[in-house]
């Protein structure tokens, strides 16, 4: 039976019981970690919208609106979601507005909105880690590009903008702790920033790859492992364990084997890159491509032991996939989202089997957050 | 551009809000039409400013060049060399953006596109 037909027969029944109809506005769910949020950013236009999604029965429980290329965070507690948003006078034009929303995440009714000084949003194709909240979820930090690189802090306690942090030429936000975050920078580093009690600290690791190892903008990171998965567009994996003391990097390895990469399979699509904390597996999404066919959608996802490196499953999953993350429970649902779809494919993330699927989520959804709540 | 050089105070909107204001930063810097004689050359390549720090002579003019098909320009945050910010042309391959500037001072600017871009003009 499906959620609509089984609507209609409780409806009737009501109806045959001479129960009256009362209209009232529903809460969702308590938050779980199969709650999976699909933001669109359609295609660049100037308001967007935010699915929120029950991956177990796959139902619609709530929506969000945003402005411009917004950016979605959801505290791994489960506690609340945020997002940080532009919008503008007239619709597209006039003057701008930046800002940080925080939702309740039953009644999704804002609870903060805390306004960003001189529109400091970085307006780009949206990132996963490209903001972020600090682990104990009182600070989101976002990126700041032009006119120089930096990353903003916002209260979330208190509900004000704090300070822009300068920062090397380095991109992405990768907390480890209240007070420090790591960035992967154009020289190949990371940079370590600490900004406790008012100062910003900066220091870079060594350089971890070479030039012509192009890492993709789709890194998955785990806030509560620390862990930061990082494909290249060949699919070798660097990773790196991340403390509030130093970035310490893992051996990398290849996602594909030398007679794949023979054969033309390369990474692609949009969030290409999952990482499950309890098993230590990464999910990487792959297909046959060109080489500078990096953003077109794939039709597999290879699953890795992120520890060894070995191959678990090739998965084929029967769609056009941009975007995959996954559920962090103890047996995941790998979450498949076809741009071009419009649709959210839910697997099991073991075998690869289709349990489910959710349609019309907006005009071209790309990103896919969880909450990380089994601690 | 077939015509003499002709000193030009910035863009209208700038010299407005400097008329208002205190106008101290009116002077401090001059954008020119074309590129002076003696103007000292910056030449842009390989994604750099090749002299990202030059010292200067107050009153001496500089002459940012592109020597490559990447487009480049010179920015100057608000408040550096005026009131608002000053956002030099983009630069296609071979052309040149040029201004004089009359106060010392030190004067950090960027490539608008390409941030990690830098360089300063110190005025002695
Ligand atoms: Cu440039």
């Amino acid at each position: 039976m499906t959620e609509g037909q089984r609507a209609a027969a409780e409806a009737a029944a009501q109806l045959a019981a001479g129960e009256a109809d009362e209209p009232v506005i529903l809460n969702a769910p308590e938050p779980d970690t199969r709650r999976v949020y699909i933001q669109d950013p359609a295609h660049f236009a100037a308001v967007t919208q935010q699915f929120v999604i029950d991956g177990d029965t796959g139902r619609v429980i709530g929506m969000t609106d945003g402005g411009f290329l917004p950016h979605p965070v959801a505290a791994e507690d489960g506690s609340f979601f945020a997002q940080a948003s532009t919008v503008f006078e007239r619709i597209a034009r006039g003057k701008r507005t930046d800002y940080v929303e925080v939702f309740d995440p039953v009644t999704f009714l804002p609870i903060a909105d805390i306004e960003l000084p001189d529109a400091p949003r970085f307006l780009v194709g949206t990132y996963q880690w490209m903001n972020a909240l600090t682990p104990d979820n009182k600070n989101l930090l976002f990126y700041q590009f032009s006119p120089a690189p930096a990353v903003g802090v916002v209260d979330l306690e208190n509900q004000q903008f704090d300070r822009m942090l300068d920062v090397p030429d380095c991109y992405h936000i990768f907390p480890a702790s209240p007070t420090v975050f790591y960035m992967n920078c154009r020289d190949g580093s990371l940079a370590r920033v600490d900004f406790a009690d008012g100062e910003t600290d900066v220091t870079n690791t060594e350089v971890f790859h070479a030039e012509n190892e192009l890492l993709i903008n789709h890194p998955a990171f785990s806030l509560r492992a620390g862990r930061l998965v990082w494909p290249t567009y060949t699919g070798k994996i660097f990773q790196a364990d991340l403390t509030e003391d130093a970035a310490s990097f893992r051996e990398p390895f290849e996602a594909l084997t030398e007679q794949e990469r023979a054969d033309g399979w390369r990474p692609g699509g949009w969030q290409q890159t999952a990482y499950h904390r309890p098993s230590d597996r990464i999910f990487l999404l792959v297909d046959q491509r060109d080489e500078w066919r990096h953003k077109t959608a794939s039709r597999f996802v290879v699953v890795i032991d992120a520890a060894t490196g070995e191959r678990i499953a090739k998965l084929e999953m029967g769609h056009e996939i941009d975007s995959i993350n996954v559920s962090q429970d103890a047996e995941p649902l790998l979450y498949g989202l076809s741009a071009g779809d419009k649709t959210l494919y839910i697997y099991d993330a073991e075998s690869g089997e289709e349990l489910r699927s959710v349609d019309q989520l907006g005009h071209g959804p790309q990103i896919i957050t969880t909450h990380d709540m089994d601690a | 551009m077939p015509f003499p050089t002709k000193a030009r105070t910035l863009l209208a909107a700038v010299a407005m809000a400097l008329a208002t204001a205190s106008g101290a930063l009116a002077d401090k810097i001059e954008l020119l039409d074309a590129a002076p004689e003696d103007a000292l050359v910056v030449n842009i390549d390989k994604m750099k400013y090749e002299t990202p720090e030059i010292t200067i002579k107050a009153g001496d003019a500089v002459t940012w060049t592109n020597q490559e098909v990447m487009p480049h320009n010179v920015h100057f945050l608000a408040g550096v060399v005026a009131d608002e910010a000053v956002k030099g042309t983009m630069l296609k391959k071979d052309e040149s953006w040029s201004a004089r500037f009359n106060e010392p001072g030190t004067y950090d600017y960027h490539c608008t596109p390409h941030p990690f871009m830098r360089g300063k003009v110190v005025v002695e």
